[in-house]
């Protein structure tokens, strides 16, 4: 004999409760739909905006204007305006490439060091250490970056120099000291805890080569670099240049490009290190000739969403890079950048005027290029997936 | 012996391994050095600093806090540079001393520092306090003037009180429409203000600087005095305290180059409370939408990747949508149809409280959405088979079982979001923040809440006190101290989120990707 079974609910309360159930699914869809579509908006109405630049007759602008190399947009009286964007884009794309290339190899660096050799208790505290890093507001490092960085490099531009040089042979040099230490020392200082114990031998020999650089300076340099660089090669220097926004932006891209470079290298079945270090390979071995290989596509994305960072970044650029519309490839000088020109002239612009749509426009580039590139990087990182997963299958 | 010794050891492998461990290290000596910075600049401002009287070979004399010391170009010594205040006898509150001039350094100690509300602060040494009464001098004008100043404080709160609760109030109610109680009212509390501004004045200080210029200084604008060289070391503890409390609860000073960060810090929260009002329902029900209702298609695929993007998308832009949406579009709109009387000066139609959420909620919805669905995803499947095999509709199944499982993923999301929102400057400074908006945006007039107004914010104020001001030199320890607490702000929330994240995972364990 089988249990009764229980009691059906009365055929009205089911109805009713199928009935919420549907409403509230409706309300899910319609809510989900709406947020992604406000969200997805944004690129439309930006073009909406742009459009009437190049359709309407009265407002309108050839694509000739837009190649010249001056932006005076008229705001003082008497100026002929000149709507060209290319020394605003030639300024994002520097600011972005110094800034890229101090990130780019401190990143991908410690992103190899903690996915290779750090122990996993050091990697999960560096992890969001590195995050905290990544959460400090624009406004707080470009205010460092522009009043407290640019005038001491301005006073200690030697100094500054001779540190880009000093702290990588001070690394190779503590590596080489380190091989000649005797065992039970090296037993202490583990180098998979070298990202710790390296900190204060950096700050030394970063304090030793700012102590000692004016002495170096008065004897290669006559006791002035700026002046021997303008003088020997013709370089201007000002105080907010591409060189201190390339170092605070590279700064707040480091731990970005990271992250995401160190989930490429972990992500990298442990087999195939394994496999490569049981052939007798070294660690760096075995990651330069088989890891990084099988990574290199998500490091590359880890790249590119570090470069859609650093175009898109506006207040660092704003206020440490001078604002000059200039078109130089010099690092010593400044460059004004679309984010912080919208930043800057956009609330004085008028609404539906030429100039309020080229800002408009610029902020549809930065859209689209930052929206590509991400979108780029994100589809390389899914292909990467699918295929760790078929190795890790095939192992 | 020694080389099998070394056999066992990790092997070297090269120069390339230290360069990344460098790599590491550098990293984190600069975070941590940037750290270090805004703390000490940022706190050390408020600590009473020894007040140093300094006699030049050419017999000057100055008193001043040594601010920095410079190495002369050329290698030809060093100078420093002290803060020698006294901006009305001078004209300047900076001295640059070579080192190799300064005679003879002392720290007297009847050396008295006075904050003003005019000039700037006061060095020098205080003679007498002359009021009605009569005239005090030497170590009993010190103790009066302390008295004094207690009084001067009680005086000013209370005239504060007065125009902030009674005045004002009741000058917005008489702009409406004339009425003699009301009036009569004002008069009263205006008179009481005139009685308090009376009791104020009175009595003046007579000052001489170190190199014996006389100066009289009505007390009325003097803030504080201390003698730094006199305070023991407690004393100085308990100033500075008190220092950065003004600091957190006062109101900007001086073209914002003095005084505190109040209304800055109430803008700041009340902005990023509204935006997660806005944010966290249409975040959260977005990613039930994405992971629990949507087909799991292609294109769901891409939307979430898409959502996923906007992330990436750099501030500003979202700063221009806002504009262009919010302000002219639906502000423009607004303004039209409700507030048409007041045109052409905007009431929504320009950068307020409001749109600044708004934008700033969509800034940070694509966190909260990654987040809600990370917190989803993390939630086994067999949970909801089982709810749904007891009979559960998918409305019960997700309210009563996947929910309550998701909500500190949610929170986890709503934190970063907030993290995010309160560092960021760019889009604010198109859709509301102000230079100087002492009143901050409630009051106890109808609605409360004005949503319209403009208000002040912590990172806008960084940028415009040390990019807009025109002494920077003196602005600079106050923008350490408001980047200081930004900074300590956002570290907090996002510490939090970590440590939830981190209980989350050690719970559920790590998140299977899609």
């Amino acid at each position: 004999m089988t249990e009764p079974l229980p009691p059906r609910p009365e055929p009205r309360r089911q109805w009713s409760r199928r009935l919420r159930d549907r409403l509230a699914t409706l309300l899910i869809t319609a809510g989900g739909l709406g947020v992604v579509a406000a969200v997805l908006a944004i690129g439309v109405f930006l073009a909406l905006e742009v459009a009437p630049l190049f359709l309407a007759a009265e407002a309108s602008l050839g694509w000739g204007e837009l190649w010249r190399e001056y932006w005076q947009p008229g705001t003082l009286p008497g100026e002929t305006p000149a709507y060209g964007m290319l020394p605003l884009a030639w300024g994002t794309l520097k600011a972005a490439f110094w800034a890229l290339l101090f990130a780019i190899p401190l990143a991908l660096g410690a992103a190899i060091h903690s996915a290779l050799y750090m122990p996993p208790r050091l990697r999960s505290r560096l992890k969001p250490t590195l995050e905290m890093m990544e959460a400090m507001p624009g406004v707080v490092v470009g205010f460092v970056a522009g009043l407290v960085l640019a005038p001491w490099v301005e006073r200690h531009l030697a100094g500054a120099l001779a540190l880009a040089l000093v702290l990588p042979a001070g690394m190779l040099l503590a590596g080489m000291a380190w091989t000649r230490l005797p065992p039970g020392l090296r037993r202490r200082l583990l180098p998979g805890w070298a990202g710790l114990w390296l900190m204060p031998w950096l700050a030394l020999l970063a304090t030793l080569s700012l102590w000692l650089s004016p002495v170096l300076e008065g004897l290669l340099f006559n006791g002035d670099l700026r002046h021997w660089l303008a003088a020997r090669f013709g370089l201007d220097y000002a105080s907010r240049n591409a060189l201190i926004v390339g170092l605070a932006m590279g700064f707040a891209v480091i731990p970005g490009i990271y992250a995401l470079a160190e989930d490429a290298l972990t992500g990298v079945p442990a087999s195939l290190g394994e496999g490569a270090q049981a052939l007798g390979a070294t660690r760096w071995q075995s990651l330069w000739k088989v890891v990084l290989p099988a990574a290199a596509p998500g490091v590359f994305s880890a790249v590119m969403i570090g470069a859609g960072r650093a175009v898109g970044e506006t207040m660092i650029v704003l206020m440490a890079s001078g604002n000059t519309a200039l078109m130089t490839l010099s690092p010593l000088e400044g460059m004004r950048s679309m984010a912080a020109t919208i930043a800057i002239e956009l609330p004085e612009a008028v609404p539906g005027g030429v100039h309020y749509r080229l800002l408009f426009l610029a902020a549809l580039a930065l859209f689209a290029f930052t929206f590509l590139v991400n979108t780029l990087a994100e589809l390389v990182r899914a292909r990467l997936r699918r295929r760790y997963r078929r190795l890790e299958a095939a192992t | 012996m020694s080389r099998f010794g070394r056999a066992r050891l990790p092997r070297g492998e090269g120069p390339w391994p230290w360069l990344a461990a460098g790599s590491v290290a550098l990293s984190l000596l600069m975070f941590s050095g940037l750290l270090l910075l805004l703390a000490v600049r940022g706190l050390g401002h408020f600590w009473p600093a020894p007040l140093s009287l300094v006699a030049l070979e050419d017999g000057r004399l100055l008193a001043g806090q040594v601010v920095r010391e410079e190495r002369l170009p050329g290698g030809a010594g060093r100078e420093r540079l002290y803060l020698t205040a006294n901006r009305d006898l001078d004209g300047a509150i900076w001295s640059w001393v070579a080192v190799d001039e300064i005679a003879e350094e002392s720290h007297p100690r009847d050396l008295v520092v006075l904050e003003r509300t005019r000039w700037g602060s006061f060095h020098g040494r205080l003679l007498a306090l002359e009021d009605a009464a009569g005239r005090v001098e030497g170590e009993a004008a010190w103790q009066a003037l302390q008295e004094r100043l207690g009084e001067l404080e009680a005086l000013r709160r209370e005239r504060a009180h007065l125009r902030d609760r009674v005045v004002v109030p009741l000058v917005r109610r008489l702009e409406r429409g004339a009425d003699a109680a009301l009036a009569a009212e004002l008069g009263a509390a205006n008179a009481r203000i005139r009685q308090l501004q009376a009791r104020m004045g009175g009595t003046r200080l007579l000052l001489e600087s170190v190199d014996g210029r006389r100066l009289e200084q009505p007390l009325e604008q003097v803030l504080r005095a201390w003698r730094p060289n006199a305070m023991s070391a407690p004393r100085k503890l308990a100033a500075w305290g008190h220092g950065v409390w003004r600091f957190l609860s006062e109101g900007p000073r001086a073209a914002n180059t003095a005084g505190g960060v109040w209304p800055a810090i109430f803008g700041t929260v009340l902005m990023v409370l509204l935006m997660s009002v806005v944010v966290t329902p249409f975040g959260v029900l977005a990613g039930i939408y994405l992971n629990e209702v949507a087909h799991q298609g292609r294109f769901t695929r891409l939307v979430r990747i898409a959502v996923r993007n906007l992330a990436g998308v750099p501030s500003i832009v979202y700063g221009v949508f806002g504009l262009g949406v919010f302000v002219y579009g639906i502000g423009g709109t607004l303004d039209e149809w409700f507030f048409a009387d007041q045109l052409p000066s905007p009431t929504f139609g320009t950068g307020g409280l409001l749109w600044a959420s708004l934008t700033l909620a969509l800034l940070t919805l694509p966190v909260v959405i990654v987040a809600t669905e990370e917190g989803l995803a993390r939630v086994p499947d067999h949970q909801r088979e089982g709810a749904l095999a007891l009979g559960a509709t998918r409305v019960e199944m997700l309210t009563r079982v996947v929910l309550p499982m998701t909500a500190p993923a949610m929170l986890t999301g709503v934190i970063l979001a907030v993290a995010r929102a309160a560092g960021e400057v760019a889009p604010l400074m198109l859709v509301g923040v102000a230079k100087l908006a002492p009143q901050v945006p409630v009051d106890g007039e109808f609605p409360f809440l004005h949503l319209e107004q403009k208000f002040m914010h912590l990172g806008y104020h960084i940028y415009d006190v040390a990019f807009h001001g025109g002494d920077v030199e003196a602005a600079l320890p106050l923008v350490y101290a408001t980047a200081l607490l930004l900074v300590l702000v956002i570290l907090v929330l996002n510490l939090t989120a970590i440590f939830l994240r981190h209980h989350l995972r050690a719970r559920h364990g790590t998140v299977p990707r899609r």
